[in-house]
């Protein structure tokens, strides 16, 4: 069985090989796919690698395609499903981080950081009344209640706000009562929420999902949050409704990444930016590399790997 | 015919069996010719059972009380029957009138003891008032406001020999409508700017539930429960329910800050601690009702479902009230499994016992048995007099009649009336107990807290009460739930009476401003 690790570019394959060869010699790791053609069983890609149709063919014998992120949408499934390769990815190491970062985006909103930071250190003023409000008892609607979804819930419920969330697919009764979940349309989700976070995979029908339409039927003054993916917001929709209903917005992903730097979304005070970071930190970083070489040996040694991408 | 078979024959006539209590000497004459009796421990336990099933099945029922000494120990439970408006009739044995000049034991001056906290009292002067006494009794019990009567029974009457002529048994009218009440309420509908109804017990008394659904839509008006409904004033799966009204004048006023007009049908204000505001100060204020007596503003006599049925063809729109959706409801449940929160075990009692009749005496939890559980017809009751030790025998007495009865109670008030196990067991009623073990007076630790700040500390009012042990020395089956409430599957199932114990929070709750 071959194995082949494919890193983006800005992870030097140098850093990782040595943890990885210790518990799998053979995987060979490169930084591209400038290649004719492998004859890899096994595939390890992250999400900055682009899988599309083309790509893949490069792999005749796949067999196994494993995704070290928890996003898929860098990959053609259409061809991955022809082929019956079987695909997982890796939803469990960077929840808890993404989950936190979103938090942190709520909080510097509601107890409005940015502004008193601004105050004190650029203004020199001391204010005494300001818009800083409380969590509790806000309407925090999650869009998407996979396994980042449910870490956020059950960081938001000991504040005390109440939680709304829509998918596609509702959780059943009883795990919605044990985390605190309400169980509300898309539009419910839209006009009830005073927060809104999104946690949606890509797909053609949540592409663009936030538009003009969308954004309007949302409070005054809401604060939306996006660490999923950049295409499911129509930027130019949501520096409009920053602009006239006062959205306040946490974005950590762009439909073009890196972005247009020059975009009025970086000169709104109302935004607060990061680079696609969310998931990103020292201990996500170690649970992907754990979980990704522990589900390629267990694939390697005959037991079903976990999170098995359903097609 | 002699009076003990006279008293047998009116009351089995006047359908007032079985009788309840828990008989003395003075007594045993009347009991001769009657089997149909269900024996209490303590007297006070057969008013609150007579008081429960009365309420329930909306006719009296008689309680036999021991002369001055089970007078006494019953004052209490007369007083809530008072309260709760129960025609609960009242009657104990006094001694022989042939010597009540001597001041012989357990003589006393019956009707003098049990003062206003009857409507009607008598004592007979000879057995041939058997019939007609009984019959007065049970109308005046039943003439609005309802409420309980007293009957004494000198007990060398009963072996008196005379003609008896049967009791023809009252029929009550209760259709009491009132056409200038309706023009006069809604006129003043009309002419205010945002009006607010305020509905209370008469709504289940009288079942005009749909009557009252139908009028606050038609308006689009808030609907409030009056203060510490006793039993169910609106349906509160209605989205025209705001919540309950809580019993203090401010409190009050907060709530319905925004309407100049404020119609209570059928229900009452009752007020807890004191708040130094005027209640209602400036608004229109109006009460339409049988039994209530307000204190404030006007009010019409009038039968509450004809009341509604005609106030429905003279009003129109006023207000556009639909209650937002409550999302909060499933984090508070969320974040109090693990301190076992009361909101967090009522939702788990609302799954299992939804068709089941609450009898609530969770007196510091009670807030929120109201709010989780919602009111739904003839399915909550609830003692307006403040007493513990209500709820079980209440209970106890609705499960005559019915077969699914909750009964709701604190441990600290299920100590008042612990003997109800023994009759319970001996007439296997189907009564199941669920305990809220908080560890002391929770309500007396708040109250303290907001207004004698320091006495919540002190130790008396703490206590560790092993009920389930308690409840297995009657023959109770009984368990301690854990942290999933799996055990309310087994208090529910079988028909066999039950007590199950809910460590529950034992922090203070904050009832009070």
């Amino acid at each position: 069985m071959k194995f082949l690790t494919v890193l983006p570019e800005f992870i030097p394959s140098s850093s990782v090989k040595e943890t990885i060869n210790q518990i799998l010699p053979e995987m060979e790791i490169v930084n591209d796919l400038n290649f004719e053609k492998n004859e890899a069983d096994v595939l390890v890609a992250t999400t900055f690698t682009s899988l599309g149709r083309e790509e893949l063919k490069k792999f005749p014998n796949l067999k196994y395609l494993q995704i070290a992120s928890t996003g898929i949408d860098n990959v053609d499934l259409s061809y991955i499903k022809e082929k019956g390769i079987t695909i997982c990815n890796i939803p469990v190491a960077n929840r808890q981080s993404v989950a936190e970062q979103v938090m942190a985006f709520i909080l510097v909103f509601l107890k409005d950081m940015v502004f008193l930071n601004a105050e004190l250190k650029d203004r020199k003023s001391w204010p005494l009344l300001t818009g800083s409000r409380d969590l509790e008892g806000k309407n925090v609607g999650i869009l998407g209640m996979g396994a980042i979804g449910v870490q956020l819930a059950k960081r938001l419920i000991p504040f005390g706000p109440s939680i709304l969330y829509y998918d596609v697919k509702r959780l059943n009764q009883e795990e919605e009562e044990r985390i605190g979940l309400n169980f509300v349309t898309f539009d419910g989700l839209l006009t009830n929420s005073d927060i809104i976070s999104v946690h949606m995979p890509l797909t053609p029908q949540t592409r663009g999902m936030f538009n003009h339409e969308t954004f309007s039927k949302m409070k005054d003054g809401a604060i939306f949050i996006n660490t999923a993916r950049g295409e499911i917001v129509d930027e130019s929709a949501l520096i409009k409704a920053v602009k006239s209903k006062g959205i306040k917005a946490g974005i950590d992903v762009y439909s073009k990444e890196p972005p247009d730097f020059e975009s009025e979304l970086f000169k709104l005070d109302n935004v607060i930016c990061s680079p696609h970071i969310a998931g990103v930190t020292t201990e996500s970083q170690q649970r992907f590399l754990t979980e990704t070489i522990s589900n390629v040996l267990r694939y390697a040694q005959g037991i079903d790997p976990l999170y098995k991408v359903e097609l | 015919m002699r009076g003990y078979d006279a008293f047998a024959d009116a009351i089995t006539t006047l359908n007032l069996l079985p009788v309840f209590g828990n008989p003395g000497t003075t007594e045993l004459t009347s009991l001769k010719s009657l089997d149909d009796y269900v024996l209490t421990l303590f007297d006070g336990l057969s008013v609150g059972m007579a008081d429960g099933l009365s309420q329930f099945t909306f006719s009296p029922h008689l309680v036999n009380l021991h002369t001055i000494l089970g007078l006494g120990n019953s004052m209490s439970y007369i007083y809530s029957a008072k309260m709760n408006y129960s025609p609960v009739v009242v009657t104990a044995g006094q001694q022989d009138l042939r010597h009540i000049s001597m001041d012989p034991l357990l003589s006393g001056d019956l009707l003098g003891f049990i003062g206003n906290n009857v409507k009607y009292k008598h004592e007979l002067k000879n057995a041939s008032e058997i019939s007609s006494v009984l019959t007065r009794a049970i109308k005046e019990s039943m003439t609005p406001p309802i409420g309980p009567v007293f009957v004494s029974i000198p007990m060398n009457l009963m072996d008196e020999d005379f003609s008896y002529s049967p009791p023809v048994p009252p029929v009550a009218d209760f259709e009491f409508s009132n056409n200038e009440a309706v023009d006069a309420v809604a006129d003043l509908i009309k002419a205010s700017k945002n009006p607010a109804l305020v509905f209370g017990w008469e709504i289940d008394l009288f079942n005009a539930f749909e009557e009252a659904e139908r009028v606050s839509e038609k308006l689009g008006c808030p609907v409030f429960g009056e203060t510490l409904a006793h039993r169910a004033p609106f349906n509160t799966e209605s989205q025209m329910f705001a919540g309950n009204l809580l019993p203090g004048t401010t409190l009050i006023n907060l709530k319905l800050l925004r309407n100049d007009l404020v119609v209570f049908i059928g229900g009452d204000v009752i007020l807890y601690p004191y708040l130094p505001s005027p209640l209602l100060e400036g608004k229109k204020v109006v009460f339409v009702g049988l039994n209530i007596s307000p204190k404030v503003g006007e009010f019409y006599k009038a039968n509450v479902r004809s009341f509604l049925k005609g106030l429905e063809g003279k009003i129109t729109k006023k207000c556009n009230f639909s209650r937002p959706t409550d999302f909060q409801m499933t984090t508070k449940i969320a974040n109090e499994k693990e301190r076992m929160g009361v909101t967090y075990v009522m939702s788990k009692v609302r799954k299992q016992f939804s068709d089941f009749v609450i009898v609530d005496e969770a007196i510091s939890s009670s807030p929120i048995v109201r709010d989780v559980l919602g009111y739904s017809p003839r399915r909550y009751f609830f003692s307006k007099s403040g007493q513990l030790g209500w709820g079980s025998p209440a209970a106890s007495g609705i499960s005559m009649k019915e077969d699914k009865v909750l009964a709701i109670v604190g441990e600290g008030s299920f100590m008042y009336s612990l003997q109800i196990l023994w009759t319970i067991k001996k007439y296997s009623l189907p009564v199941k107990f669920l305990i809220l073990r908080n560890g002391g007076y929770s309500i007396l630790k708040s109250y303290s807290l907001s207004y004698s700040p320091g006495v919540e500390k002190k130790d008396y009012l703490s206590f560790d009460l092993p009920t389930e042990k308690f409840a297995e020395s009657f023959g109770i089956d009984s368990m301690v739930a854990g942290k999933e409430l799996e055990e309310l599957k087994w208090l529910k199932e079988g028909k066999e009476s039950k007590l199950l114990v809910v460590d529950v929070d034992r922090s203070i709750p904050k009832l009070f401003l």
